[in-house]
């Protein structure tokens, strides 16, 4: 391992990962991935894969609209194929209250060129035939959302960073950082030091246990909640293309894998704050309800997998990205509950944009890290659990 | 074909009803009590299904729920495991066609609570380890529920026809199909329920409690509530490499056994086996009784692996075993025509010029089994890989207690040995099981340590070696 790196990143899922591509893309140089497990071990290996743009504030809307730009464009930018597929999100509706919030979000998201739009019962139905429409006023559809692979998101970004020069270590646990006068002086390893003057706190669930080390004397509440994913056995492809989800149900959401064919989804049921990650009958038992009531015949599906990983929360759900002003050089983008694989991307560019050139055009205000304190919370952002 | 006469077992007797399955529209007659697979099997059909990417014709493999080998669309439902889903009056089954579309206009279920069962053990599987297991429990006390996702009681046992080596009061001499028969009797005369054709998907820690959901006829989910569980799931046959090894007609060799000697249905005109060891040699003579022809066994060790009475009757009735040989490929199209064979070289590699081929419809692999851990690895027990005991086993100490408080093991499914030994850790998991419920009295430690004897003396040839050396990776000492 090296003993000396300018920057070093915390933390081997994909915002670390998309951050240590991004400002290596800038042209930084000696940059170090450290990761305790495998890569994509934390959150991001166990997410459901969803990207959209539907949200209901200005902030996460543009953020968003960068990101799948860059999403679209990633099989060219990296060099390998993440598997995105624009087959839209689609909110079903069942009330006029409801109704109402949605029609707000989607005037919001058009202001920002977004072609989300509130469509009948009977469209949705055409949009995905096996819907069971019972109960449904309307839904708001956007056809620009999707997916994309997690895993092959992950090695995509691994691989790009590498390429230009990125040193990416698994399986070696930051212990500990060393800092003198708010400057940082080294991090400290389970397999050695690095002598560094700047760290990048990616850990998400644990960048608790990150800022503690580097003594950041603010309080950024990030707290580990265990939520679930099931992935079926495959059927044909191109029935299930949107992220269906209903708030109705508990905020459940499911699609169908674009290359596989199996869904995969899950519902809001949490546990914690806690760093179990044992999968839950509960949840098993539930999440089938509430996919049969929405998609009738996925009953007939079965179940092949199960897991649990963390959403990382903080009290509006908005990330915590920023620079931490009383440790030189400190930086921090964690905390992105149930929606930091969508974000990655533009996150990543921002972020390095700070570093780089000291500034970004991208509304990273939004998720500083000390509106906590102050007491200046986010709207919430919308998310399913 | 179904098999008119047997030496051992008369399948006139055992047949259920006639009744009618639809195959792609045509009519076949199967009896009531077959799974859908070897009814069709036994009207000559081989292709039960075509695979999503390359449209490669697929059949019958493990026979047993296992590999996904013949998933078929059953009354409009895709991805049906036919191996194990009874024939019922006027079913309609089709060939599943790559990935297939889910039925269309279906009605949401019903959503009702589970089916729920109360008692103190529930033992995973009804092989000579679960029943093993089941009965000691059941004689000291505790409630004890069996589940076994195959219609019949007696896990591998139910296939085989011949006489078991072994220790007198191990059955030595009995064959396998009555020792299954002894066991169930037993099981059930000590109060044992038992729940068949019900698969078990998942163990879960439910307050203090142990919870097995499982599936009952593909259609209904129970819930199964514990103190402890006792997984002896049992194994899975191992594939090769060679080219054409998915062909329709490569069988594992408890397939063959399962279609002949469950179900009384011929596997086939001719067959050639790949592995001369104990399963290998032993289903050679099973083919013969059935009055099938075994063209060859190869073995690409150079000596026979399986007991050398039954190579020895094999060869006198005139069946070759070609030892340094291994399959090159299998021929034919949509189904084995052919098979080619060769002689392998000391680095393993087949020595050109001599290729040999059989004209055969079956290739049979019994090329070894691999422990089925795959509900002790969703339970969150600690696996390990070790090759003494053929493939990931969780580590448990001695008795047969895994790195779960409360989840036991026993069988093929902690390592793959004999019915023997299954038995043997069957009852020392039972016993134990029973123990930490508070229903054994601490007198049965004694037992326990009687079987432990019995495993290590049973251990001591040069076969059990190895095993000693596989299970010395896993064991967790006091
Ligand atoms: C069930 C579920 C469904 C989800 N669905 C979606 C979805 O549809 N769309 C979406 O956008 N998001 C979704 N998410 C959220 C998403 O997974 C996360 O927001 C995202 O993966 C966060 O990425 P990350 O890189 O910040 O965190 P992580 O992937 O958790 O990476 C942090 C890494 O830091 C490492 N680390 C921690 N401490 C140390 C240390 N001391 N030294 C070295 N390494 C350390 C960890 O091992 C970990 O690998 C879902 C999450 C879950 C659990
Ligand atoms: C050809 C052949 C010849 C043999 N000859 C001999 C011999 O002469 N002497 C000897 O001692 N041994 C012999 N054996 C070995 C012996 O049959 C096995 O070692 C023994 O059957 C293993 O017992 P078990 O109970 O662990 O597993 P199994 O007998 O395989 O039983 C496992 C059971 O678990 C059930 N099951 C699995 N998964 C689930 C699930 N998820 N839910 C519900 N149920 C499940 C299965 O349906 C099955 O009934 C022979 C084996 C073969 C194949
Ligand atoms: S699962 Fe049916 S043949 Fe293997």
């Amino acid at each position: 391992m090296r003993s000396k790196a300018k920057t070093v990143i915390i933390g081997g899922g994909i915002i670390g990962l998309s951050i240590a591509y991004n400002l290596a893309k800038m042209g930084e140089e000696d940059i170090v991935v450290l990761e305790k497990s495998y890569l994509g071990s934390g959150s991001t290996f166990r997410c459901g894969s969803g990207i959209r743009q539907q949200f209901g504030d200005d902030a996460n809307i543009q953020m968003m609209k960068r990101s799948v730009e860059i999403w679209k464009n990633m099989e060219n930018e990296l060099g390998y194929n993440v598997e995105f597929e624009q087959g839209g999100y689609l909110f079903l509706l069942y009330d006029e209250e409801e109704l109402k919030t949605f029609e707000r979000n989607v005037k919001l998201q058009n202001k920002y060129g977004v072609p989300s739009r509130i469509i009948t019962p009977e469209e949705a139905k055409e949009i995905v035939p096996l819907l069971n429409t019972d109960g449904v006023i309307a839904a708001a559809f956007n056809h620009t959302d999707g997916k994309a692979n997690p895993f092959k998101a992950v090695f995509a970004y691994a691989n790009a960073a590498k390429k230009l020069g990125v040193d990416i270590y698994e399986y070696t646990e930051a212990k500990d950082i060393k800092v003198e006068d708010g400057k940082i002086k080294k991090v400290i390893t389970d397999k050695g030091e690095i002598e560094t003057g700047r760290v990048i706190n990616a850990a998400n669930a644990w960048a608790p246990l990150i800022n503690k080390m580097a003594g950041v004397p603010v309080d950024i509440p990030i707290h580990p909640y265990k939520h679930q994913g099931i992935k079926t056995e495959p059927f044909k492809i191109g029935e299930i293309n949107p992220m269906i989800v209903s708030f109705k149900h508990d905020g459940v959401y499911m699609t169908q894998e674009a290359n596989q064919g199996g869904i995969i989804g899950g519902y809001a049921l949490k546990y914690g704050p806690t760093y179990d990650i044992t999968p839950t009958y509960e949840f098993l038992r539930g999440v089938s309800y509430r996919f049969s009531q929405i998609i009738p015949a996925l009953k007939y599906l079965n179940v092949i997998r199960i897991w649990a990983g963390y959403y990382a929360e903080t009290p509006d759900d908005n990330a915590a990205i920023g620079r931490i002003n009383e440790v030189d050089e400190f930086y921090i983008a964690a905390g992105f509950s149930g929606h930091g694989f969508m974000l990655a991307p533009a996150v990543s560019e921002a972020i390095a944009e700070l570093i780089v050139d000291g500034k970004t055009s991208k509304p990273l205000w939004f998720y500083d890290p000390y509106r906590f304190e102050r007491g200046e919370l986010r709207e919430q952002a919308v998310q399913m659990g | 074909m179904r098999l008119q006469e047997h030496p051992i077992i008369d399948f006139t007797k055992r047949r259920g009803r006639k009744v009618t399955i639809y195959f792609e529209g045509k009519p076949i007659e199967a009896y009531e009590g077959e799974p859908i697979a070897e009814a069709l099997h036994a009207a000559g059909i081989r292709v039960l299904s075509y695979t999503p990417k390359l449209n490669r014709p697929r059949g019958l493999f493990c026979a047993i729920g296992k590999c996904s080998s013949c998933l078929m669309v059953v009354n409009g439902i895709p991805n049906v495991r036919t191996c194990i889903t009874l024939v019922e009056d006027g079913m309609r089954i089709e060939r599943q066609r790559g990935l297939q579309p889910l039925p269309k206009n279906v009605k949401s279920p019903r959503w009702k609570d589970a089916e729920k069962k109360y008692g103190d053990i529930i033992v995973i599987g009804g092989g000579p380890a679960g029943l093993a297991a089941a009965i000691k429990a059941a004689e000291n006390g505790a409630k004890v529920m069996l589940i076994d996702e195959n219609p019949i009681l007696g896990g591998q046992l139910v296939k085989q026809t011949h006489k078991f080596f072994g220790k007198r009061e191990q059955f030595a001499g009995v064959r396998g199909i009555k020792i299954a028969e002894i066991l169930a009797k037993e099981a059930k005369d000590k109060g044992v329920e038992i729940h068949l054709e019900t698969s078990a998907i998942g163990i879960f820690q439910e307050g203090d409690q142990k919870m097995v959901a499982a599936v009952k006829k593909n259609t209904h989910l129970m819930e199964f509530y514990g103190k402890a569980v006792i997984v002896a799931t049992g194994a899975m046959e191992k594939m090769i490499p060679f080219k054409n090894n998915d062909l329709p007609g490569v069988y594992g060799a408890g397939a063959i056994q399962t279609l002949m000697n469950t179900y009384g249905i011929e596997p086939g005109k001719r067959v050639l086996i790949v592995g001369a060891g104990n399963v290998g040699v032993i289903l050679a003579y099973q083919l013969l009784q059935a009055n099938v022809e075994v063209v060859a066994i190869v073995e690409a060790m150079p000596r026979i692996g399986g007991y050398f009475v039954h190579a020895a009757k094999i060869r006198r009735l005139g069946v070759p075993i070609y030892t340094r040989h291994t399959i090159l490929r299998a021929e034919g199209k949509e189904k084995v025509e052919r098979a080619v064979i060769a002689q392998i070289d000391e680095k393993w590699k087949p020595i050109p010029g001599t290729e040999k081929t059989f004209d055969v419809d079956i290739i049979a692999l019994a090329v070894g089994l691999r422990p089925s851990v795959e509900l002790l690895h969703q339970a969150g027990c600690q696996l390990v890989y070790v090759r003494e005991l053929s493939g990931y086993v969780t580590r448990h100490d001695k008795r047969m207690e895994t790195t779960v408080r409360g989840i036991f093991v026993a069988g093929d499914s902690s390592g793959i040995e004999e019915a023997t030994t299954a038995m043997l850790e069957g009852k020392i998991a039972g016993l134990s099981a029973a123990l930490l419920v508070g229903k054994a009295k601490p007198a049965v430690l004694e037992e326990i340590k009687k079987y432990q004897d019995d495993l290590n003396e049973f251990r001591s040839g040069p076969f059990g070696q190895h095993i000693l050396k596989g299970i010395e990776k896993v064991m967790i000492h006091d």
